[in-house]
């Protein structure tokens, strides 16, 4: 029943999506208003008639589907059922279904208030995606096939054809015991895939234009608030992901330039200059023609990313054929380069030539050397994380690439990066007046060396340490010394109190100071990165039942092994008592979860100090006599580094909320910004 | 304070201060890990992309245990790490030598950012005028220039997918070497007997047996796991270490399954003669003696030859242990 439901739902969206991309076009040729909300309606009811009906296949125990089947268990407590609805390939693929309509309609809601030739090319082309990832659906990712033979547990062949007869298992394996372990399995895909799919927004008015032939900066202005409501969900879901990542999954940190991670990093560099690129245009008209490669990588950037990570090729390339999807999502990834790039190519007699860039100097300059950096780094993550799979495929070849590799390069590029977004703000538009940044720097400049010197002297030596507090001081001293100066001037030419002015200065450019605030957010990322990977401290022992050992000033203790069921698992672990002088500090249980009879998954546990986490994980099980070997780790300043993640989504919400001011052309002098 | 002295001012400090903090940062004591170091350099060779350092699974620690014992023994770098990737089949370095194949790996970003560099110099140097309204024949040469690049990138592209494609599609649809990754965990048993049975030429098909035949083992479906475990020792495709483990569950299949005594030790020889170090073939073949025969003295003869092993893991060794005192004190197995 269910499977006739969830196969309706994927048809009718597959309808939808073709009707979207005939209308579309056909309203984007004209200059006759299409009705295109019926298109839009039925795409949309159908990915949510298919996601219903998966969810409700997982709440009801409906082992009749292969999905639920396979990755479903009766004990499978809420939420985890649910979320096992885009745990697996199939269900994944249902939920970018949904959040693309999702944006598709939001993109046609925009479009309805003034519906134009350049929103209904846009629409067509969203349309155009859903065709592909709703194909993928019906074809070779069917979450809506039944079970037509059934294994004790699990199903053994199934059927595409919703009414087939059915055989149904009496249950299932449950999903995935790596995700079954955390609330955060329910909330990271939808985040991610929000930042992911919604990178489809600029990407199709970037191609509508294109096909229009109008390649000014209108695309841009249109899709601006969606890129910033995608990268702040990009940025969100990176951000849990690593703290997933460090808390519950025991990968033993928060980043480990992992497949899995780079794919949503390389999207998220791409994107983030892209969003700096895009202001350069509609500043200055500049980088037209940058700004469709830029948006056309990002969005190639996520189909590249889920078939990294969908199609199982990073575990081994040669699980590459094994299912058609890995060959699907490729073969679409070349269709979107080749096309997207033979259109832009087609249309380069249309761009505009750029104004003169009259100064390396100016801001334009800074947002160049930023884009180039930012380029690079994607760049960087992008060969270190493909060139091993290619490198094997073609000559069966090994070769690691790992964090060595990357650290070595992306770490200068980051402090360099660092730099720039430290004199980028403070920098006008144009050409600078002699002294004008060293005037806006300096005292910022001493206050940045000042905050080195104490930590050097006070903290560590450590030379990552002193660099990311000095340059990461420098930024915000200067941020805050930009705001201080347009306060003070503002408050002269009111006579407002200072207070006031301060408030409307950030509250009359908010998409500005937005930008300024996601800017501190990195820098604190940045600094809670480099105390925690480079003063963490690390220790091993084996410890049996009462023992007791020191760690950095803390006594550790251990209690007790102990054993909890629960339905769909079982924990073994070991209780330790954390003290420090006559303070109990806390009481710790790593443990590791059994799901059924082979899975077993390891949780670390956390205890959160001021100064930083300490850190316990159980690097086995405990022995007979309850013997444990464990392992102990500080964190220091990571909460800064999750605080950082945090203002910088915020910044990306604060720039996506701000009243949007119509720009005047930067053609004046630098004092326009000022 | 005037503007010039504030400035002369602010400059003395400035440089005043980097000083120090460069030399603070230069003589600090550099404690740096090298066992973690080169741990993060060795991909550990039963996870998926972890290093040794960051891995909990017993075989990283081992390994980590040895980087340790030769940091303090005073090896260099390379040596341990050259070491490790000699002796852990599957262990590869994380760190990619700038020679041969990666060296691509560490020139590429460089010249990306050359490159790029270059561009924006060369745009700051030549701006682009305005192009007249009609387009002199130089000029819409230049723009053809463009999309003719861009094709050719697009060709290019197309070639390569093409390649990747035809190169996995050379083999058999469903070759061997497809589901040999850690993927296995995803493929039903059915897929994988389709698969055995569509390869049985190709030499890795003993891999997959081996795999597909532990699972039925596991399982307690010894019926299914024979005829597998059979071909793999039969194989002359198999490696050694595969025909030992194929020998050591056939025999462990014939006592436990069939109680056949004589068939369970035969086997074990057999896996014995390929690799007389086998510690499992010969505590199991102990196991039977002493359970299946009553043979004491053999059983006891073969526990301490076990325990002989100077590579045998600890907390095996307490297991053989015990059964060693049960056995010379008379008990009767359990």
């Amino acid at each position: 029943m269910l499977a006739v439901l969830g196969s309706a739902g994927m048809l009718a969206g597959l309808v939808g999506a073709a009707l979207l991309v005939r209308r579309g076009i056909a309203a984007a040729r004209s200059d006759r208003p299409a009705n295109l909300e019926g298109a839009v309606r039925v795409l949309v009811a159908g990915a949510v008639v298919a996601m219903g009906a998966m969810v409700l296949a997982l709440l009801t125990d409906d082992f009749s589907l292969v999905y639920t089947a396979n990755h479903h268990a009766i004990a499978t407590p809420f939420p985890f059922d649910v979320a096992t609805a885009w745990a697996a390939l199939e269900g994944s693929i249902v939920l970018w279904g949904l959040v693309l309509t999702g944006y598709t309609w939001l993109v046609f809601h925009l479009h309805r208030r003034s519906p134009d030739r350049l929103g209904a090319a846009a629409l067509a082309v969203m349309g155009g995606v859903a065709i592909f990832f709703f194909g993928l659906m019906i074809t070779v990712a069917n979450p809506f096939e039944v079970c037509v033979q059934a294994a004790d547990i699990g199903c053994l062949e199934s059927s595409p054809w919703p009414f087939a007869a059915v055989e149904a298992p009496a249950n299932g394996p449950g999903p995935n015991p790596l995700l079954q372990n955390h609330f955060m399995m329910a909330v990271h895909p939808p985040i991610l895939y929000l930042g992911y799919v919604g990178m489809t927004v600029p990407f199709a008015y970037a191609i509508g234009a294109l096909s229009l032939g109008v390649p000014g900066p209108e695309w841009l202005r249109r899709s601006h608030r969606a890129t910033l409501v995608a990268w702040s969900f990009l940025t969100l879901g990176i951000v849990l992901g690593a703290w997933w990542a460090y808390e519950v999954l025991s990968w033993g940190g928060y980043w480990a330039w992992d497949p899995v991670e780079n794919a949503s990093l390389m999207p998220w560099l791409v994107a983030t200059a892209f969003l700096h690129s895009g202001i350069v245009q509609q500043r200055r008209g500049m980088l037209q023609a940058w700004n469709f490669i830029l948006v056309i990588s990002t969005f190639s950037l996520t189909i590249l990313g889920t078939f990294l990570t969908r199609s199982g090729t990073i575990n081994s390339v040669h699980s590459f054929t094994q299912s058609a999807i890995g060959p699907a999502l490729l073969g679409f990834l070349v269709l979107t380069l080749v096309g997207s790039f033979v259109l832009f190519s087609t249309r380069s007699d249309l761009m505009a030539t750029s104004p003169r860039l009259e100064s390396l100097v100016s801001r334009e300059g800074t947002f160049l050397v930023n884009n180039l950096l930012l380029s690079v780094y994607a760049f960087i993550v992008l060969i270190g994380t493909t060139y091993p799979l290619i490198l094997e495929a073609f000559t069966g070849t090994q070769v690691g690439v790992g964090e060595p590799f990357f650290n070595r390069l992306a770490v200068p590029v980051s402090f360099l990066l660092l730099l720039v977004i430290g004199f980028g703000p403070v920098t006008p538009w144009r050409t600078t007046e002699k002294g004008l940044i060293w005037r806006r720097t300096r005292t910022s400049a001493v206050a940045a060396l000042g905050a080195g010197l104490l930590i050097a002297i006070l903290v560590s030596r450590n030379g990552w340490v002193v660099l990311a507090v000095t340059l990461g001081t420098f930024v915000i001293a200067t941020l805050l010394g930009l705001l201080w100066e347009q306060a003070r001037k503002r408050s002269m030419r009111t006579g407002d109190s200072h207070s006031r002015s301060l408030q409307r200065v950030v509250t009359g450019d908010g998409a500005f100071w937005g930008g300024q605030l996601s800017h501190a957010g990195v820098v604190l990322v940045a600094i809670g990165i480099a105390f925690a990977g480079n003063l963490g401290e690390h220790a091993e022992t084996d410890l049996s039942p009462g023992e007791t050992t020191t760690f950095q000033g803390y006594t550790v203790t251990y209690e007790s092994p102990f054993r909890k069921t629960t339905p769909g698992k079982t924990i073994v672990g070991a209780r330790l008592t954390v003290t420090r002088g006559d303070d109990v500090v806390g009481i710790v249980e790593p443990s590791w979860n059994y799901f059924g009879a082979q899975s077993v998954v390891g949780t670390p546990d956390v205890l959160h100090r001021p100064g930083g986490d300490l850190y316990f994980t159980l690097r086995d099980l405990p022995d007979e006599q309850g013997a444990i070997p464990i392992a102990f780790d500080t964190s220091p300043m990571i909460w800064v580094l999750w605080l950082g993640g945090l203002v910088a989504v915020t910044g990306g919400v604060v720039a996506m909320a701000a009243r949007r001011r119509e720009r005047r052309p930067a053609v004046e002098a630098q004092t326009v910004d000022v | 304070m005037s503007e010039r002295l504030r400035n002369v001012v602010t400059i003395g400090l400035l440089v005043v201060m980097a000083t120090v903090l460069v030399v603070l940062v230069a003589t600090s004591p550099t404690d740096t890990d090298r066992v973690q170091a080169i741990g993060e350099r060795i991909k550990c060779p039963v996870c998926q992309g972890e290093s040794i350092a960051n891995s909990p699974s017993p075989m990283a620690r081992d390994m980590m245990g040895l980087v340790a014992e030769r940091v303090a023994d005073g090896g260099s770098d390379e040596a341990i790490v050259d070491e490790l990737l000699a002796s852990y089949s599957g262990a590869v370095l994380l760190d990619p030598p700038a020679r041969g194949w990666t060296l691509l790996l560490w020139i590429a970003p460089l010249v990306a950012l050359g490159a790029g560099a270059g561009v924006i110099l060369w745009w700051r140097r030549h701006p682009v005028e305005p192009a007249p309204v009609t387009a002199s024949d130089e000029v819409t040469g230049r723009r053809r220039l463009v999309p003719l690049l861009v094709l050719v990138g697009a060709f290019a592209g197309i070639v390569v997918v093409a390649g990747f494609f035809l190169q996995e599609r050379a083999g058999p649809a469903t070759g061997a070497a497809d589901l040999a990754g850690e993927e296995l965990d995803d493929v039903s048993n059915e897929t994988m007997e389709a698969v055995i049975a569509a390869n049985l030429d190709d030499p890795e098909v003993d891999g997959m047996r081996l795999a597909l035949a532990e699972r039925y083992y596991q399982a307690g479906d010894y019926r299914s796991a024979f005829p597998h475990y059979l071909e793999v020792a039969e194989s002359d495709d198999a490696t050694e270490s595969q025909a030992v483990a194929a020998l050591i569950r056939l025999g462990w299949m014939a006592w436990d399954g069939n109680a056949e005594v004589d068939a369970a030790v035969g086997l074990f020889d057999q896996a014995l003669a390929i690799d007389a170090g086998s510690a499992t073939a010969r505590y199991l073949k102990a196991q039977v003696l002493w359970c299946g025969a009553a043979a004491y003295e053999q059983a006891a003869g073969l526990f301490e030859a076990v325990l002989s092993d100077p590579e045998l893991p600890e907390e095996s060794r307490d297991l053989v242990e015990a059964d060693l005192a049960a056995v010379n004190s008379g008990a009767s197995c359990t």
